[in-house]
């Protein structure tokens, strides 16, 4: 299987962004922070069990 | 003047704070940002601050040498207040015991703003941070706060003259470590941030495959000792390697931007960095521009975005002020900024989004 990773990223931004373009950039960056690079992820990335772990970790942080 | 600047040199912690009282004349002031060398006793320092501008918010911290407009200092004391032209609403709250998810000063800025800081808009609030530089803690605390608000917190880590001993935080009277201080402000017109930091990508990556992000240590980079995989990214030995921290720190590069992580020593194999870094990140090996050059651009550009600038907050790393001592060019860092009401100090570390090392974050006010 593979895109989740980049699913759950665009999920992360767009949520926590609510479209304003200043907070698109600055999710990015704390996502980067964190240790995931969004740019590092296509549609087409392996579903890594231990990235999407994190990811969901990352995801209650920033709710 | 909305915006206000002041210093003294003078020794003596109660002279040097009347000199700035004296300088600081208006009746209106609503907070009073101040920077402090380490040779001023700490308790009094922020005793007499806070007492010199009753009904004003005052915080500050100790640094590694000050900056106020067109000049760097080493032993003195800076200050900028703001009237009620400046800032709509103010409220400093100290943050104790870091590293123990206490949020308190969040809860305080709730009151006193009456809303959630998850709710407050990042175009209309700011925040301000000065952290303890010796605590270690401050990607735990500005990445924590970064997941509870969207208004952008930007600081400095306080420094103590490069003594490597203790440092400090003041808020509204009272000197702290292990801790934070925290400004959360309403400006009356814009607000803009700078992050510049002189270097430029290189075509060389390292992979962090195992590092200890609690002790700032990366053990291995692509799956080979860390100071090796450093010294051949360089084309140098390991011997060697600590001559370049300076010029070649590295860095995550994100659309071009480079969040510089600074190595501080080769520990046998190992090398520790003045930030964390995690397993799984990819970083760029960096090479040192122009100082001078590269800030001035940052301000011009900040200013084209602004219109015109009233004040400038500058966090500036230790390491950049050493830098720039080595090649003379402190008095032509500090004349960048002599048309502009600034203040600034050189840190341990500088935040804007997370902790960074080899910046200038800024605070920039319309």
């Amino acid at each position: 299987m593979a895109g989740k990773i980049k699913q759950m990223i665009d999920t992360i931004i767009t949520q926590r962004s609510k479209g304003n373009t200043m907070l698109i950039g600055v999710v990015k960056t704390k996502l980067m922070l964190k240790g995931i690079d969004p740019s590092k992820f296509t549609a087409q990335s392996p579903d890594d069990s231990a990235i999407i772990a994190k990811l969901e970790a990352i995801s209650k942080e920033l709710a | 003047m909305k915006i206000a600047t002041a210093y003294s040199q003078n020794n003596n912690t109660r002279d040097a704070v009347a000199e700035i009282r004296a300088q600081l004349k208006s009746e209106d002031i609503k907070l009073v940002v101040f920077f402090a060398s380490s040779a001023y006793e700490p308790d009094a320092i922020s005793h007499l601050m806070d007492e010199a501008f009753p009904g004003a918010e005052v915080l500050g911290c100790s640094t590694a040498g000050e900056i106020i407009s067109g000049h760097m200092f080493k032993n003195a004391l800076v200050a900028m207040a703001f009237n009620s032209q400046a800032i709509k609403s103010v409220k400093v709250q100290a943050m104790e015991n870091l590293g123990s998810d206490s949020y308190d000063a969040f809860n305080s800025f709730e009151q006193h703003f009456g809303r959630p800081m998850s709710q407050l808009e990042p175009d209309r609030y700011v925040g301000i941070i000065l952290i303890d530089g010796l605590s270690c803690k401050e990607e735990l605390i500005i990445d924590r706060m970064g997941d509870l608000t969207n208004v952008n917190f930007i600081g400095g880590s306080a420094g103590d003259d490069l003594k490597f001993s203790a440092t400090h935080v003041y808020a509204n009277g009272k000197s702290f470590n292990n801790a934070a201080v925290l400004a959360l402000i309403e400006p009356v017109d814009a607000f803009e941030f700078i992050k510049t930091q002189s270097f430029c990508p290189t075509d060389k990556t390292l992979l962090v495959t195992k590092a200890n992000e609690f002790t700032r240590e990366v053990l291995e980079f692509n799956h080979k000792p860390a100071s090796q995989a450093y010294a051949e990214a360089l084309n140098t030995t390991v011997e060697d390697a600590s001559s370049h921290f300076m010029h070649n720190p590295v860095g995550l590069v994100f659309e071009g931007e480079p969040f510089v992580r600074s190595p501080q020593q080769i520990k046998g194999d190992s090398m520790v960095f003045y930030c964390s870094v995690m397993e799984g990140m990819e970083l760029t090996v960096l090479e040192s521009t122009d100082i001078i050059k590269d800030t001035c651009q940052a301000i011009s550009a900040a200013q084209d975005r602004l219109g015109n600038i009233s004040g400038i907050i500058n966090f500036n790393c230790i390491l950049r002020t050493l830098e720039m001592e080595q090649k003379g060019l402190t008095t032509a860092y500090g004349e960048l900024f002599k048309d502009i009401p600034t203040i600034g100090f050189s840190t341990y570390g500088e935040q804007f989004i997370g902790h960074i090392n080899q910046t200038a974050t800024m605070l920039v006010f319309k």
